[in-house]
């Protein structure tokens, strides 16, 4: 008869699924990472869920509590177990943070768009992580790394608060024999560190780059992306080769809550990962 | 008009339509609550009273509630278990607006991953919209809402004596032919029909002053107009105004646990972009953290950003954040205010 009357009237939903269902996972390995992360290797029920690529996110929680989003850190491929690295600082993540080998967690998602890993193919990468912004940065270095052929020159600058802070250490090694550039700095050193002091923008000049060939890549606190962004432009890298993963508040990941939005753009459907050119027109976004 | 489409009842005739509707389902209808119309359950039909304005909560609340459970979990067993809390009902008493708001909210739900708690409500909700009067807060007319073509299972249009009816699913045409008996509208009582759609036509107070289809422009262009600092300078974020709009359908959800500590619900209740802690993260970043910024959100959700993505506009023009609104922000005064700056350009 009308719109009204055949999506409407006509479906009264009962074989639609509950988006709000989460799959349930086996907490396999817990490592503490550093005073305020832990590293979650979980098996879930539904192997489904592995299906991902690096820069999406899943909504993690546990009932009682509720669900944070979280971005996956392990690399893509894998067949029976995901990774998450978890910053306590609230109810869930407080939460998930007493999970021990052998819990259950639940899942939902993946969510968001992941980055496009055919555009880098070819190209020089640079990748600039801040904070906890390397959680999600490393499931794309590991693809990227797993096979570097397809690849240019690979980059990483990684900056944290102080030495202690300094996630993923331990596979640093590893990262640098594969051939990947690695520079860090802290904002506080100890007195034993031997490497840079200051934000990660101190270390951008110091990278040789091909704008024509150069891939961008950002993820980092708030107020890190306006002056990477600077950096950038001052090494003539276009808006049209920059990526970003944005943080928001997130509640449904399916587009509905509105707490993700920025200006028109819902983050946990056409986010996390922006092409920076696309930002333009989303003036809230950095 | 199509004579074809109309049919009339009797005041009587209605009386037994309300009450047999009464008999077979849940019914909300419109009543007066400490002098005002507002939304309620009726369970005969001397409750109900059909009013000219708008109510001051919309009827949202029937399809999307202001808490409502989307899983029951056991965190013994493990388990999840989704919920759908729908039922059959009837909602009396919708106006013009509110029938396109809601025709919106379906599109919302329905769009993208689709909301089975949404949508099996409104597939189970029978509405039977009544005509209206502006009253000094509306504005219907200026965003195309004034009249209403689908959306609801049966309209009734008041004459002086009795109603004129029209239906617009199989569903109201069923209602219509077994609760009641209805003749098919004389040429004269559409004409009545008409006439008072031209005099609502005269009687706004509030209009825009610049067509619907180009204020999705207007507002692109007015991100940095000095009345944000303005009206963010007086608003109190107390979210009233995303409260009693039919067309702000931000949620938040959280978990209830039993006193059994085994079992619980995760739920999901009403929020609003215009409250302080909407858009915080960790680390105490507040991506709006100033009320300029969350007014100027939720006016371009209603006249820009929304209609980007479903090709209307999300403000029905009902004036409710208007009336409710206790520093009189006034979301079409605002609107033309943003008109004559663009104009100005
Ligand atoms: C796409 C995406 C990916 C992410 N990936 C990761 C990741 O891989 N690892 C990771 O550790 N984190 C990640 N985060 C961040 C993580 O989701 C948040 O830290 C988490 O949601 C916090 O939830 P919580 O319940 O633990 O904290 P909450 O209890 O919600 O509180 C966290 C903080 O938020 C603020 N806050 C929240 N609610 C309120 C309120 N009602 N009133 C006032 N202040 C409030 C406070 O400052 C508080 O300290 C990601 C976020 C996004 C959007
Ligand atoms: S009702 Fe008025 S004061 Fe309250 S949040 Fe809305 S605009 Fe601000
Ligand atoms: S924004 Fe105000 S006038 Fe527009 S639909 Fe919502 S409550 Fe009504
Ligand atoms: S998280 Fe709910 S709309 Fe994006």
């Amino acid at each position: 008869m009308n719109l009204y009357e055949n999506i409407i009237k006509n479906n009264n939903h009962t074989e639609t699924p509950s988006p709000y269902v989460p799959v349930m996972g086996t907490v396999e390995r817990v490592t503490r990472v550093t005073e305020h992360e832990r590293l979650f290797v979980i098996a879930p029920s539904n192997k489904e869920l592995l299906n991902y690529c690096p820069g999406q996110f899943y909504m993690v929680g546990l009932p009682g509590y509720g669900e944070a989003p979280i971005s996956i850190t392990s690399g893509p491929g894998q067949e029976k177990e995901f990774e998450f690295c978890i910053r306590a600082v609230g109810n869930v993540t407080n939460a998930l943070h007493r999970l021990r080998k052998g819990d259950t967690v639940f899942i939902r998602g993946p969510f968001g768009t992941g980055f496009n890993l055919e555009e880098m193919k070819g190209k020089d990468i640079l990748f600039v992580a801040g904070g906890i912004g390397i959680v999600p940065m490393r499931s794309l270095i590991k693809a990227v790394l797993n096979d570097t052929k397809s690849y240019g020159r690979l980059s990483l600058i990684y900056g944290s608060r102080n030495p202690d802070d300094i996630l993923y250490k331990e596979e640093f090694e590893e990262w640098k024999a594969k051939g990947l550039d690695m520079r860090l700095t802290v904002d506080k050193p100890h007195p034993t560190w031997k490497g840079n002091v200051g934000v990660v923008t101190t270390l951008i000049p110091k990278i040789e780059v091909d704008p024509a060939r150069t891939i961008g890549v950002i993820i980092g606190p708030p107020v890190m992306y306006k002056f990477v962004i600077l950096s950038f432009r001052d090494k003539k890298i276009t808006d049209d080769k920059i990526f970003v993963s944005l943080e928001r508040r997130m509640k449904c990941g399916v587009g509905k809550c509105g707490h993700c939005q920025i200006n028109s753009s819902y983050v946990c459907q056409e986010g996390p990962v922006y092409r920076l050119k696309d930002l333009h027109s989303l003036p809230e976004a950095i | 008009m199509d004579n074809k489409k109309y049919a009339f009842i009797t005041e009587k005739d209605f009386k037994g339509l309300v009450t047999g509707l009464i008999k077979e389902y849940k019914v909300f209808g419109t009543i007066k609550k400490d002098g005002f119309p507002a939304f309620a359950g009726i369970t005969s039909f001397d409750e109900l009273e059909l009013f000219q304005s708008p109510t001051h909560l919309s009827a949202k609340e029937f399809l999307f509630p202001q808490r409502e459970t989307l899983l029951k979990f056991n965190i013994q067993n493990k388990t999840h278990e989704p919920v759908i809390e729908s039922g059959e009902q009837v909602i009396i008493g919708m106006h013009s607006c509110d029938i396109h708001a809601l025709t919106l909210m379906d599109r919302v739900f329905a769009a993208g991953t689709p909301d089975p708690n949404y949508l099996s409500r409104r597939a189970k909700t029978i509405i039977i919209g009544t005509e209206c009067f502006p009253d000094k807060f509306c504005f219907c007319k200026s965003v195309g809402t004034m009249t209403v073509e689908e959306g609801f299972d049966i309209f009734l249009h008041k004459l002086k004596k009795g109603f004129l009816v029209r239906t617009g699913s199989v569903k109201g045409e069923e209602i219509l032919s077994r609760l009641t008996k209805s003749r098919p509208a004389a040429f004269k009582e559409i004409k009545e029909v008409e006439a008072l759609q031209k005099v609502k036509e005269g009687s706004f107070i509030t209009t825009l002053d610049a067509p619907a289809e180009e204020l999705p422009g207007i507002y692109e262009k007015s991100d940095n107009s000095p009345v944000w600092d303005r009206i963010g300078a007086i608003c109190y974020g107390c979210g009233s105004c995303n409260h009693v709009c039919p067309t702000c359908y931000c949620f938040d959800i959280k978990d209830e646990v039993k006193a059994n500590l085994k079992e619980g619900e995760r739920v999901r209740v009403w929020d609003g972009c215009m409250v302080e802690d909407f858009a915080k993260v960790a680390g105490d970043h507040n991506f709006r953290g100033l009320r300029a910024n969350r007014l100027k959100h939720r006016f371009n959700r209603k006249f820009r950003y929304l209609t980007g993505k479903f090709d209307a506009l999300f403000c029905v023009g009902c004036g409710r954040c208007s009336r409710t609104c206790l520093v009189n922000i006034n979301i079409a005064e605002i609107t033309n205010e943003l008109i004559r700056e663009h104009n100005k350009k």
